[in-house]
C-alpha cells in the first residue's frame, strides 16, 4: 500500500508553497515596515518570477492519493496564471499609488488567488477543484473591493460575493449529485462509472447542469454573465483585467477535466448541445451588447463574454487539439486583455467616474506608445493577423472545422465581423478624434510601460512564431486526455 | 541577389520600424527616408524583372521556409507571369505617392510614411505569397494602414468612409478565412498531412456542392475588394474621403488584390464552380461596366467621377477573367496595370488641383488649361489613356478583353463595348468642362501650375502609358505561359466536372441547363487554345 502522501509531495507543490510564503512575507512587510511600501511591488514581482522559475524544478506525476496532477498542461496553465498576475502587478504598482491605496496585502492576495487557480488546474478530484475555487474566490472578493472608499468598488465586491456564493452552491450540489451517482468525486473513477452509465439518467443531467451553471458563472458565459460588466467597472482596473483572464483560464481547465471524464457519455447526451448553446449565446450577446457600450471597461467585459464563447467552441470536441487550442487562446487572451485593461488603468481619472471612449480621444498621437499598445491589443482581440489573436482564433476555428462543427464556426466568424466594429471604434477614437482640451491624459511610469511592452512583444511573438507554443501545448494536451 | 522577393517585402517594413524611432519634428528626414526606401524597393523589384525568365509558367524566384509546421504553413513566396506586373505596379506607385504628397501632408507625417510603407510590404506580400495562409495574413495586413490613411488624413466624412471600407472588406475576408480553413481540412484528408501550398491545392478535387460554397466564400471576399457591382458601395465613399495618396494606392493596387484573387484562387481551385458561375460573374461585371460609367457621367465631383470610372474599368477586368480564354485574361491582367497607371495618375492630378483650389466640383472650374498648361497636358494624357485611345495603354487592355470575351460571350462583349464609348463621353466631358472654355471663376485665373514633385511623380506614369501602348508585347510575353498554365488547370478541373456532368446526363437524360452551359464554355476554351 502506497502512503497517502507520496515522498515527492513537497516538490510537487513547490510553486504553491513559494507563493504562499511570499504572500505571508509581504503581509508581514506591510504590517511591520510600512515605510517599505515602495518595494512591495518589486518584491512581489520577484516572488512571481521565482515561482515561474521553480516550475522547471517540478517533476510530473500524480500526488496526494491521485488527486493532484503535475503535467505539461498544468505547467502551461501555471505559467498563464503567473503571467496574468505579473502583468496585473506591474499595472497595479503605479495605479495603486495614484489612487493612494498602495499596500502589501494587494500583492499577497494576488499570490494566494494564484495558488487557488493552480489547485483548480491540477486537481484530479472535484473537491480539490472546489477548494481551489474557494481560495480564489475569497481573494477576488477582497481584490474587487480593494478601493475601500469608493462606492462602486464596494458594490462590485458585494455583487461578486453574492453571485459567487450562489455559484459555489450550485457547484457543490452538482458534485454531491455526481457523488451519489458514481460513489466518487475523483475524475478517473467517475470516468469508469460513466463508461457504463445510462446517458438519459436525469440525475446525471441535473448534476451536469448545476456544475455547468456554477462554472459558467465563473467563466462569465451568457446567460450567467450579468455580473461581469458591473464588477469589472467597479473593481480597480488592473484587478479587472486580471479577473477577466486568469480565473476564466482556471475554470476552463477544470471544465475540460470534467468533460474528459464524461467523454464516454458526451456523444449520447444533449450535454454537448448545451455547451454549444452557451457558446453561441455568449458570442452573440457579448458581441452585440459590446457595440452599445461607451464605457471601456464594460465594453471589454462584454468582449470577454464573447471570447469565452469562442473558447467554448473548442470544448465541443474534447481532443488534444482542442485542449491545445484553449491553452494557446488563454495565454494570448492574458496578453491582449490585460494589456487593454492596463491602458485603461493609466487614464488619470477618478476611479469612481466611468472611463469612456472620450477619454482616449486623440491618445494615439499624444502618447504614441500607449496608443500603439491599445491598437495592437484591439487588433489582436478582433483576431486580425499578424497578431496572436489571429493565431488563437484560427486554431479554435480549425479544431471546430476538423471535428465537424462547421456551423458553429460560421457563427463564430459572423459574430467576429460584428466585433471588429467595436474594436475598430477604439482605434478610431485613438487616432481620428481630436482630444478635447483639458482631458485626462494617460500617465504611466516604468512599471506600466514595461507591462505594455511585454504585452505587445508577446502578442507579436505568438502571432509570428507560434511554433514553440504549439509544441508545448500540443505535447501537454496529449498527456491531459488519459481516458480513452 | 537571392531572395529578391523577400527583400521587397522586408525592406519597407524594416524602414517603417526604423522610422518609428525618428523624432517627430524631423519631417524632412522622415519624408526623405520614406521616399528613398520606396525607390530602393522599386530598384529591387527591377532586379526581379531582370531575373524573371520568359517562357516559364510556374512560380519563379521561389523561396520557402517552414513557418508553422504543425499546420503545414510555410513562408513561401514566388512570382509568375500573373503577379509580376502587379508587384512592379505596387513598387512604382509607392514612390509616386510619396512624391505627390511631399507638400500635401502636414498632419502627422511620420505616421503617414510608416502607414504607406507597411501597406506596400503587405500588398507585395499578397501578390507573391504562394502559401494560402501567408496570402491571407498579408491580405488582412493591408487593411489597417489603409483604414488609418483614410480615417486620419481623409476628408470631412472620413470616419464613415474608413469604417465602411474596413467592415465591408473584413466581412468578406473573414468568410474567406472559414473557406480557407475548410479547404485546408479537405487538403489534410487528401494528403494525410497539413499543407497550405497553393500549387498543391490546385490538385485537390472537390465535390461540386462543396466547390460552390467555397467558391462563394472566396468570390465574395474578392468581389468586395474589386469591387463587383452590388458590393461596390464602399468604394466611392472611400475614394472621395481618402487623401490623394490613399486613393492612388487604393485604386492603383488594392482593387487589383480582388481581381488577382480571382485569377490565383477562384479559377484554379474551383474550376467546376467557376464554369458554373462564370455566367453570373460576367453579368455582374457587365452591369458594373455600364452602371459605373452611367453614374460617373452624372457626378458633379471630379474625384467621385474617377472613383465610379474605377467600378466601370474593374468590370472590364472581371469580364476578361471570366471569359476564360488566353486573350481575355492577358488583356485583363494588362488592364489591371493600365488602370493602376491611368487612374492613379487621375487621382494624383485631381489631388493637385484640389490642394490649390480646395474644391473638386466640376462647376467651380473651367478654362484652367490657360492657367495650368503643363497640368492640363498631363491630365489629358491620363484621360486619353483611361478612355482607351489607340497608342496608349488603355486601348490594348480593353481591346484584348473585348476581343477575347467576344469569342465566348459575344452579347456581354457587345454590351461592355458601350462602356468604352460611355467612358469617352464622361471623361472627355470632364476635360472639356474643367480645362477648356472661358474662365468663369475669377479664382481660377491664378492657380500655380504643377510643382516639381508632382511632375516627378507623373513622368514615370506617362512614360509607361505610352510604352505599354506602343509595345504591349513586351509585357504580354512575360505573362503568357502562366496564363496558359492557369487555363490548363481550369480546363483539367473542368473536364473532371464534364465527366461528372456526362455521367449525370446518362442517368437524367433530360437534365439540361447548367451542363450544356459548362460544355459550351469549355468547348470555346479549347477552340481558343487551338488557335494559338
Amino acid at each position: 500500500m502506497n502512503p497517502l502522501i507520496e515522498p515527492g509531495w513537497l516538490n510537487a507543490i513547490l510553486p504553491e508553497v513559494i507563493l504562499c510564503v511570499g504572500g505571508m512575507v509581504l503581509m508581514l512587510l506591510a504590517a511591520f515596515a510600512p515605510k517599505l511600501s515602495e518595494i512591495t511591488a518589486p518584491v512581489a514581482l520577484i516572488v512571481f518570477i521565482i515561482t515561474a522559475w521553480s516550475e522547471r524544478l517540478v517533476r510530473g506525476g500524480t500526488f496526494f492519493g491521485g488527486t493532484y496532477e503535475i503535467s505539461g498542461i498544468t505547467r502551461i496553465f501555471d505559467i498563464t496564471f503567473l503571467l496574468a498576475a505579473m502583468l496585473a502587478t506591474l499595472f497595479a504598482r503605479e495605479y495603486l499609488e495614484r489612487e493612494r491605496i498602495e499596500s502589501g496585502e494587494f500583492y499577497a492576495l494576488l499570490m494566494w488567488a494564484t495558488v487557488g487557480m493552480m489547485m483548480m488546474a491540477k486537481g484530479l478530484d472535484l473537491l480539490i477543484v472546489i477548494l481551489g475555487l474557494e481560495t480564489l474566490s475569497i481573494c477576488i472578493f477582497v481584490l474587487v473591493g480593494y478601493h475601500r472608499r469608493i462606492p462602486v468598488s464596494n458594490e462590485a465586491s458585494v455583487k461578486y460575493f453574492l453571485m459567487g456564493a450562489f455559484a459555489t452552491g450550485f457547484i457543490l450540489y452538482g458534485t454531491a449529485l455526481f457523488y451519489g451517482a458514481t460513489r466518487s468525486t475523483n475524475f478517473a473513477e467517475m470516468s469508469r462509472v460513466f463508461a457504463t452509465a445510462n446517458p438519459s439518467d436525469p440525475m446525471l443531467t441535473i448534476a451536469f447542469v448545476l456544475l455547468m451553471s456554477g462554472f459558467g458563472f465563473k467563466l462569465a458565459v451568457a446567460p450567467f454573465h450579468g455580473w461581469a460588466p458591473d464588477v469589472y467597472q467597479g473593481a480597480p482596473t488592473p484587478v479587472a483585467g486580471w479577473l477577466s483572464v486568469a480565473p476564466k483560464a482556471a475554470t476552463l481547465i477544470a471544465v475540460i477535466r470534467l468533460l474528459a471524464a464524461m467523454s464516454p457519455l458526451l456523444q449520447h447526451a444533449v450535454w454537448l448541445k448545451m455547451i454549444a448553446a452557451l457558446s453561441i449565446l455568449s458570442m452573440v450577446i457579448g458581441n452585440a451588447v459590446a457595440i452599445a457600450q461607451r464605457d471601456l471597461k464594460r465594453m471589454l467585459a462584454y468582449s470577454g463574454i464573447a471570447h469565452v464563447g469562442y473558447m467554448l467552441i473548442a470544448l465541443l470536441s474534447i481532443r488534444d487539439e482542442a485542449v491545445a487550442a484553449i491553452a494557446v487562446y488563454t495565454i494570448t487572451y492574458a496578453l491582449m486583455n490585460i494589456g487593454a485593461f492596463g491602458v485603461v488603468s493609466m487614464l488619470a481619472k477618478n476611479q469612481n467616474d466611468p472611463q469612456t471612449l472620450d477619454d482616449i480621444a486623440g491618445l494615439g498621437f499624444r502618447r504614441p506608445f500607449y496608443g500603439l499598445a491599445l491598437t495592437v491589443c484591439m487588433f489582436s482581440l478582433s483576431g486580425l493577423p499578424p497578431t496572436a489573436g489571429f493565431i488563437a482564433k484560427f486554431y479554435i476555428f480549425k479544431t471546430a472545422v476538423d471535428s465537424g462543427h462547421v456551423i458553429i464556426a460560421l457563427i463564430g466568424i459572423l459574430t467576429s465581423i460584428v466585433s471588429v466594429y467595436y474594436y475598430l471604434r477604439v482605434v478610431y477614437y485613438l487616432y481620428m478624434k481630436e482630444a478635447p482640451e483639458g482631458e485626462a491624459v494617460a500617465v504611466g511610469g516604468v512599471f506600466a510601460t514595461g507591462a505594455l511592452a511585454i504585452s505587445i512583444i508577446g502578442i507579436f511573438v505568438i502571432g509570428l512564431f507560434p511554433t514553440p507554443l504549439f509544441e508545448m501545448a500540443g505535447a501537454a494536451a496529449r498527456a491531459l486526455i488519459p481516458y480513452p | 541577389m537571392t531572395n529578391v522577393l523577400s527583400w521587397t517585402i522586408w525592406v519597407p517594413i524594416a524602414v517603417a520600424t526604423l522610422l518609428a524611432f525618428f523624432p517627430r519634428n524631423a519631417v524632412g528626414a522622415i519624408k526623405g527616408t520614406g521616399l528613398l526606401a520606396s525607390i530602393a524597393t522599386f530598384a529591387i523589384s527591377l532586379a526581379i524583372l531582370m531575373q524573371f525568365q520568359d517562357g516559364v509558367a510556374g512560380f519563379q524566384l521561389v523561396e520557402s521556409h517552414s513557418w508553422i509546421p504543425q499546420w503545414g504553413v510555410r513562408y513561401a513566396v514566388g512570382i509568375d507571369g500573373i503577379s509580376l506586373w502587379l508587384v512592379l505596379l505596387t513598387t512604382l506607385l509607392t514612390p509616386v505617392v510619396f512624391l505627390s504628397s511631399w507638400n500635401a501632408i502636414h498632419k502627422h507625417p511620420k505616421e503617414y510614411v510608416i502607414a504607406f510603407l507597411i501597406m506596400e510590404a503587405a500588398m507585395i506580400g499578397v501578390f507573391v505569397a504562394t502559401d494560402l495562409l501567408l496570402f491571407y495574413v498579408f491580405f488582412e495586413l493591408t487593411l489597417l494602414p489603409m483604414y488609418l490613411v483614410i480615417g486620419v488624413w481623409g476628408g470631412a466624412n472620413r470616419i464613415y468612409a474608413a469604417i465602411k471600407f474596413f467592415l465591408f472588406t473584413i466581412a468578406g475576408s473573414l468568410l474567406m478565412l472559414l473557406g480557407i480553413i475548410y479547404l485546408a481540412f479537405l487538403q489534410y484528408h487528401h494528403l494525410g498531412h497539413p499543407d497550405f501550398s497553393i500549387v498543391d491545392l490546385y490538385d485537390i478535387s472537390i465535390p461540386m456542392r462543396t466547390q460552390s460554397i467555397l467558391f462563394g466564400a472566396f468570390a465574395l471576399a474578392f468581389a468586395i475588394k474589386v469591387p463587383l457591382f452590388p458590393l461596390h458601395t464602399w468604394l466611392p465613399d472611400a475614394h472621395v474621403e481618402a487623401p490623394t495618396g490613399g486613393s492612388i494606392i487604393l485604386a492603383g493596387v488594392m482593387l487589383k488584390m480582388g481581381t488577382y484573387g480571382f485569377l490565383r484562387f477562384c479559377l484554379p481551385l474551383f474550376p467546376d464552380a467557376t464554369a458554373k458561375y462564370a455566367g453570373l460573374m460576367i453579368v455582374l461585371a457587365v452591369i458594373g461596366v455600364i452602371y459605373g460609367a452611367l453614374v460617373a457621367w452624372v457626378q458633379p465631383d471630379m474625384k467621385k467621377l474617377v472613383a465610379y470610372s474605377s467600378v466601370s474599368h474593374l468590370g472590364f477586368c472581371v469580364l476578361g477573367i471570366y471569359a476564360l480564354n488566353q486573350t481575355a485574361i492577358e488583356g485583363s491582367i494588362l488592364q489591371m496595370v493600365n488602370h493602376g497607371l491611368s487612374t492613379g495618375a487621375l487621382f494624383l492630378l485631381v489631388g493637385v488641383v484640389y490642394e490649390r483650389r480646395h474644391t473638386r466640383m466640376l462647376a467651380d472650374y473651367g478654362g484652367i488649361a490657360a492657367t495650368m498648361p503643363l497640368f492640363a497636358t498631363f491630365f489629358v494624357i491620363a484621360v486619353l489613356s483611361s478612355v482607351g485611345l489607340p497608342g496608349l495603354n488603355g486601348f490594348v487592355g480593353e481591346f484584348l478583353i473585348l476581343a477575347g470575351s467576344f469569342k465566348t460571350h459575344p452579347t456581354a462583349a457587345v454590351i461592355a463595348t458601350t462602356g468604352v464609348i460611355l467612358a469617352a463621353i464622361y471623361l472627355l466631358w470632364l476635360v472639356q468642362r474643367v480645362f477648356f472654355g472661358p474662365i468663369t471663376n475669377e479664382e481660377n485665373r491664378h492657380i500655380p501650375d504643377i510643382a516639381w514633385n508632382e511632375v516627378a511623380a507623373m513622368v514615370p506614369l506617362i512614360i509607361l502609358m505610352v510604352w505599354i501602348g506602343l509595345y504591349p508585347n513586351m509585357f504580354l510575353r512575360k505573362m503568357s505561359p502562366s496564363v496558359q498554365q492557369l487555363l490548363t488547370t481550369v480546363q483539367r478541373g473542368g473536364e473532371r466536372g464534364q465527366t461528372m456532368v456526362a455521367q449525370r446526363h446518362v442517368i437524367l437524360s433530360r437534365e439540361d441547363g447548367e451542363g450544356s452551359h459548362r460544355q459550351r464554355s469549355f468547348a470555346s476554351l479549347r477552340m481558343t487554345k487551338g488557335k494559338q
